[in-house]
């Protein structure tokens, strides 16, 4: 049991912790979030101008199997210029995206707007609010720590496809030339990189011996993968995996994880003060 | 097989209320009931009557996370059926009735809207959900199946809609969706029948895409009255807009900094905008926003700052200014009942619905007054205004003086072994009581309620303040001290207890923080890991603290962020611990060594590894009484329930699977008639304590204690004979004799859906083997017989007397119930019992306390004029007025108990026979058990007979008479396709009960109903017949149909075919 004055000191301590510990906290996680959204929302170059592009360049450490430049525009994969070395026959494969056509990244969507709510439930808080209880505090970090954990996860944990998904999506039919029904082509986001996977296919005869086994969905399938798309099998006979560091992605994801923190840490001041006042 | 089994839930809710933050809410448009859904993942059902009267009803459990949003799934007004989402992407929908579940899926993303939708298919009417959420489309969903059939997609700035209304044109067969998406992008689609037609072959794109700038958009919503405008409220102002042309018409900025969290129409000419702070505020508009003016659109094109403003014509405002946790929801309901409503519902984080009625002719009135709430009440008001107060599991033992409330509870564990309920409580005591004995106190009636103190129990001192788990480790596995009881508090200990003697073994104060859980390590770990139990504490630490060693062995600490599961990799020695943010911490557990830290993708395959590694059932039993979030997360409830549901298969398996861990006392849940689960909405709540009844296991015991009883009928003289003469030859002859008469019995009673094989040779070693090291291990046997408290009973005839008294129908029939309680010893409850449902996948409908209140229903105005005469009297004759699937299962329980009871000699609930137990725990065949036997053998062959003709009368009642009794307006007849199912049930009784039930039922509804009901399944009937004749059958078919050498046997055959496809469509529909 805590003595009276020990009492008074916390009582005392969590009056200031509701009243002006938790309003710094909280202008702090606006300012960190807000840089956050800036870094995944459009970069407008200058007034009202064209919207910036950025080109990356795809590698891989060891071979040059596949080599290409990427132009990013916002979450938007505006040109992708893929050059693919076939392996059987050391051709030389060009694709680029069609002039018409861009692909959008929808990881980074998610994330901003995810961003986005948790900025907007800090803001619907500000200095003018006051706090009266720890709960009001827990249930807000619960809300704002949501959004940021579903935003860091968009961008840590890309989806996982079946084959025939990404056979099927949008993407097969953005390239000119046209891909070869042999190849696929999945992007994705993962940390602060930005991923290409070739997949080449070949066609499984309907007389072949081997066992066929579907294969689940994953983020990266690997050679020997089987899938059924338009009455045909396939099998995944080589995976090339290329990416570039996108570094404006580096930066969100950093200011997600600080700003959880924050979060955590002010929701651990509250919980160990209303405990001592509870003894 | 999951519903195969017949499960009653009876539920304790003790006198807070649960806590219910309400996140959505949602008026079924006969207006008879309120749904609201919270944001610890439940849903609430409140009765509303005609003069507007609130009472709550039932509690939905099943979400794991915060419902998002509500929506009607059903277009009839005899379904009632609604569709919840929640943060975690699960969507469910139940039948509102009785609170089944009737189909749920998880998707990957969450739905922050959802709009119920028929569209005409052909001649049929189909009904489709339309959800939008954190995607950029529009899902249409099935409404039936809950399967995503195609979606709505943008073509222009694809993004997150934020919010949707559907308009019906009347003037074209064209209805629109109109959403904006989070950038304030209006996006139309045209959704005609042909839409519904099309699946997954062309891509549906907007119509139309125009930015309206509406940033932060918070609702949509068509104007019902002129169909002409739309309302677009947005945190900061609201707009109206032409609904043609979508050109702004009005637009409203909001005053002294307030958020707007939604509004609709009330009319044609006034608009109701809420705020974040539960405000309501009633414009009326402009003449450039009507219709109806001739300056309709006169103002297109102005500047925002040059329009006319809308009157502020009313505020509705809250009635307490009770300070709330999070910002109220607002809704607006329209609609005509018996005369046209429109009602304005707030629900608030105190768990309070408050409506109010606007009338239509609304005189302006000034700003400070406002309209008045016209009701208003909480969860905890309905609670509170009870009497007798909804009862706690230990109430009468938590009663302090001086302080009304009683102590809660706040942790518990149940002792299936010894059928003892450990409660720890808010002031560091644990109390140890006889489940079934408290439950009676708390339930019905009795001489119990004058003894003070009673039942008798043990209490545990040693925390200082609230204990917060409870552990009993030897009911996850063997290898523990069946002795130790491990309880962790709020004042950061841990500390062992020996139950049987009540003494404090050790204290571990490792942890920084409160415990928040306490687990048992798999089986394969080391032999050090073996003997310890795992810690979790709120200062994001896990410990692993030796029972045997009496230490910490080792500590993880230094976690950034609060535990979420602990998870383990015994064959390389890892300790995994998931944190709430993503990350995994891999520890080892010999060294203590941190080994690695992840993120993202590989934190997800570490846990999933997992999971493959460590069979689920063992991780998901460890811990029998965490939160209820937590267990849903972990599906421990599903497992629990699988453990009740299918206890037979278990049975089997833990008889194979046993041989060799069984230590001679391997836990049997499987034989357990009756389960307590204590359940917490929230982390801060005290505990509700659920009962779990399993009829059929309930009905097995009973036989099987029939059967080993030396002067039974039933128990032929042979077997007599030898289980005399074995008595003196010594024990273990004799019960492993009686083992395998018990067992023949059992399997008797079992029949199918077991493998015979697995109980044939396995169960009567196990048996066997199980008395003789009872036997040859003196110390052993005595610390199995050592009675935990000072009762001791009979659990098995406690727990059919607690069940029978809850399901009975008292006050129909004023002998039987005499008959009753004086020659049956049952008992009258205090007040209606709060049962539940089961339905699939582990979700549960629980009724709350007082869920039978008179809502202004007139029919009920015979539970008022029983109230004022005298709570007994009055109590609501039994739960045969609430939904046709909870009497089915209550009739079946009733009648198949009754019919075994009434097969059972001496089966009377007062005597001394319910003192002890005839087969558990001590051992049969003692000398003194004979002692026991020998006075009910003086009782006459009268007094038999009586009893007999009082289970009789007592299933006659049920079966048949209960229509009549009660009248067709309070009885809701049980479910064919129910009774259908069981027809052919694996247990005996419960098929005798079906089939008894299911012709009593045909009877009651008279040839109209039966030709009726035949008209209602007919096109689900598999046609064999006329395939036969058909021409379209090959020859082949029909050759090798008649072909067969027994033609006769193949007709059965397809008979009985049919019978199951019936069967599976039922099996379908029904759930």
């Amino acid at each position: 049991m805590a003595s009276v004055a020990e009492r008074a000191v916390l009582e005392e301590e969590f009056k200031w912790l509701l009243q002006e510990e938790v309003h710094a906290v909280l202008k702090q996680l606006q300012d960190i979030l807000k840089e956050a959204s800036r870094r995944l929302t459009l970069p407008v170059s200058g007034s009202g101008g064209a919207v910036k592009q950025e080109n990356f360049v795809l590698s891989t450490a060891g071979t040059d199997q596949v080599k290409g430049v990427l132009t990013l525009q916002g979450d938007a994969l505006c040109q992708a210029d893929i050059n693919l070395k076939m392996p059987r026959n050391n051709q030389l494969l060009h694709f680029a995206f069609r002039e018409d056509k861009q692909w959008k990244l929808q990881q980074i969507q998610d994330a901003r707007n995810h961003v986005n709510q948790a900025i907007y439930l800090l803001m619907n808080r500000d200095v003018n609010y006051q706090f009266k209880t720890g709960l009001e505090v827990l249930k807000l970090m619960d809300a704002v720590m949501l959004q940021l954990s579903r935003a860091r996860n968009r961008l840590t944990t890309p989806a996982t496809l079946t084959l025939p998904e990404i056979a099927s999506s949008g993407l097969t039919k953005m390239f000119t030339p046209a891909l070869p029904p042999d190849i696929l082509v999945n992007f994705y986001i993962n940390l602060n990189k930005l991923c290409l996977t070739v997949y080449q296919l070949h066609v499984l005869q309907p007389s072949t011996t081997k066992n066929f086994k579907p294969a689940g969905g994953s983020i990266l399938h690997n050679p020997g993968a089987m899938f059924e798309f338009g009455n045909q099998r396939y099998e995944v006979s080589h995976v090339h995996k290329v990416e570039c560091v996108v570094p404006w992605l580096n930066d969100a994801l950093v200011f997600f994880t600080v700003s959880l923190q924050l979060c955590q840490q002010l929701k651990d001041k509250v919980m160990a003060l209303e405990k001592g006042l509870c003894f | 097989m999951a519903g195969n089994s017949l499960v009653l839930p009876i539920v304790l809710w003790g006198r807070k209320a649960p806590t219910h933050c309400i996140s959505t809410l949602l008026l079924m448009e006969d207006t008879s009931m309120i749904v609201t859904g919270c944001h610890d993942g439940q849903i609430c059902l409140w009765d509303l009557s005609l003069d507007l009267e609130i009472n709550p009803r039932a509690l939905l459990f099943g979400h794991t996370a915060s419902i998002t949003c509500l929506s009607k799934a059903s277009a009839s007004s005899e379904k009632q059926y609604i569709v919840s989402a929640s943060e975690g992407g699960e969507m469910c929908l139940w039948d509102v009735n009785d609170g089944r579940c009737i189909e749920f899926t998880k998707l990957a993303c969450t739905h922050t809207g959802i709009q119920f939708y028929q569209f005409t298919v052909g001649t049929q009417r189909e009904g489709r959900l339309l959800c939008h959420g954190h995607y950029p489309e529009i899902l249409v969903v099935d409404a039936t199946s809950l399967e995503v059939l195609y979606s709505l997609l943008s073509k222009i700035s694809p993004d997150w809609i934020s919010s949707m209304t559907i308009i019906r044109s009347n003037r074209t067969q064209e209805d629109t969706v109109v959403a904006v998406s989070v950038t304030g992008i209006l996006k139309v689609w045209i959704i005609t029948s042909e839409v519904s037609r099309m699946q997954d072959t062309t891509p549906v794109f907007e119509e139309e895409s125009k930015p309206i700038y509406c940033q932060n958009c918070q609702s949509v919503s068509f104007c019902a009255f002129t169909q002409r405008s739309l309302l677009v409220v947005c945190s900061k102002y609201w707009r109206v807009f032409d609904a043609g042309d979508y050109s702004l018409l009005c637009s409203v900025p909001s005053e002294n900094d307030q958020t707007w969290t939604g509004g609709d129409f009330v009319s044609a000419d006034k608009v109701i905008v809420w705020t974040e702070d539960g405000q309501s505020f009633i414009y009326k508009l402009p003449a450039s926003c009507l219709p109806a003016s001739d300056s309709f659109r006169r103002d297109v094109g102005k500047a925002v700052e040059n329009l006319i403003p809308p009157l502020l014509y009313s505020v509705l405002d809250r009635a307490d200014k009770q300070l709330l946790i999070c910002p109220p929801v607002t809704r607006f309901f329209y609609g005509h009942r018996e005369f046209s409503y429109k009602l304005l519902i707030q629900g608030d984080s105190s768990g309070r619905l408050c409506i109010w009625s606007v009338p239509d002719t609304l005189e302006q009135q000034d700003g400070a007054k406002g309209l008045q709430t016209t009701t208003s009440i909480s969860l905890q008001e309905a609670f509170d205004k009870l009497t007798p107060r909804p009862a706690g599991i230990i109430d009468q033992l938590s009663l302090i003086p001086n302080i009304n409330e009683p102590l809660r509870v706040t942790a518990s564990v149940y002792i299936p072994a010894h059928g003892r309920l450990v409660c720890g409580r808010e002031d560091g005591s644990i109390v140890i009581v006889p489940a079934t004995q408290t439950a009676i106190v708390q339930l019905l009636q009795g001489e119990h309620m004058l003894r003070r103190g009673w039942p008798p129990h043990r209490t545990l001192r040693g925390h200082r303040n609230k204990i917060t788990c409870l552990l009993y480790p030897h009911q996850v596995s063997a290898r523990y001290d069946q002795r130790y009881l491990i309880s962790g508090g709020v004042d950061f200990s841990v500390i062992i207890w020996d139950i049987f003697s009540g003494e404090m073994k050790h204290i571990f104060c490792v942890h920084g923080g409160e415990i928040t859980q306490l687990l048992v390590p798999p089986e394969n770990c080391s032999a050090r890991v073996q003997h310890c139990i795992c810690s979790v504490a709120s200062d994001h630490s896990v410990g692993l603290l030796s029972l045997r060693e009496k230490k910490c062995i080792m500590l993880a600490s230094r976690h950034l962020f609060p535990i979420q599961v602990i998870k383990w990799r015994p064959s390389d020695d890892y300790l995994v611990v998931g944190c709430s943010d993503g990350s995994v911490y891999v520890w080892q557990m010999d060294t203590g060594a941190l080994d690695r830290c992840v993120m993202g993708i590989t934190a997800v395959e570490i846990l999933n590894a997992c999971d493959e590694a460590v069979p689920a059932a063992v991780d998901s039993l460890s811990h029998p009484a965490v939160n209820l979030k937590q267990a849903m997360t972990r599906r421990s409830l599903a497992a629990l329930k699988n453990v009740a549901h299918q206890k037979l298969q278990t049975l089997a398996t833990n008889l194979l699977a046993s041989e060799a861990s069984d230590k001679g006392n391997l836990p049997k849940y499987s034989h357990n008639s009756l389960m307590v689960q204590a359940i917490k909405t929230n982390l801060t709540d005290p505990d509700i304590h659920v009962l779990f009844f399993d009829v059929e296991a309930l009905i097995i015991q009973l036989l099987t204690e029939e059967a080993s009883r030396p002067n039974t009928a039933l128990t032929s003289p042979e077997n007599l004979q030898k289980a005399s003469g074995g008595s003196d030859k010594g024990g273990s002859f004799l019960t492993g004799k009686r083992a395998a008469v018990l067992f023949q019995q059992v399997k008797e009673t079992i029949k199918e859906n077991i493998k015979e094989h697995l109980l044939d040779d396995e169960d009567e070693d196990e048996e066997l083997g199980r008395q003789r090291r009872e036997d040859c291990d003196p110390e052993y046997h005595s610390s199995k017989s050592k009675p935990l408290t000072l009762l001791e009973y009979n659990l098995t005839m406690d727990t059919a007397k607690l069940f029978m008294s809850c399901l009975h129908a008292w006050g129909l029939n004023s002998v039987l119930d005499e008959l009753c309680l004086d020659r049956l010893g049952m008992l009258k409850p205090h007040c209606s019992v709060s049962f539940g449902l089961l339905s699939r996948g582990g979700h549960m409908s629980l009724m709350l306390p007082g869920y039978n209140q008179p809502v202004g229903k007139p029919s009920y105005d015979g539970v008022e004029l029983g109230r004022k005469m005298s709570v007994t009297e009055g109590l609501g004759k039994g739960t045969y007025g609430v939904s046709r699937a909870v009497t089915t299962q209550h009739l079946l329980s009733v009648i198949s108990l009754a019919n075994t009871l009434m097969s059972m000699t001496n089966a009377t609930f007062i005597g001394d026979h319910m003192k002890k137990g005839p087969t558990r725990p001590p051992r049969p065949g003692t000398p003194e058990m004979t002692k026991v036997k020998a006075p009910p053998s003086i009782s006459t062959h009268a007094a038999q007979g009586q009893i007999k003709q009082g289970w009789s009368q007592l299933a006659a009642m049920h079966c048949v008479m209960l229509p009549d009794l009660l009248g067709l307006d309070k009885f809701r007849p049980p479910l064919l396709e129910m009774l259908a199912r069981r027809w052919q049930d694996r247990c005996l009784e419960v098929r005798e009960a079906a089939q008894a039930l299911l012709l009593a039922e045909l009877r009651r509804i008279e040839q109209a109903g039966r030709k009726e009901t035949i008209d209602a399944w007919a096109p689900y009937l598999p046609q064999y017949i006329d395939s036969v004749i058909s021409p379209g059958v090959t020859t082949e078919a029909i050759q090798t149909g008649s072909a067969s050498p027994d033609s006769l046997g193949t007709e059965a055959k397809v008979q009985e075919e049919e019978h199951d496809l019936v069967d599976d469509d039922i099996a379908a529909g029904e759930h």
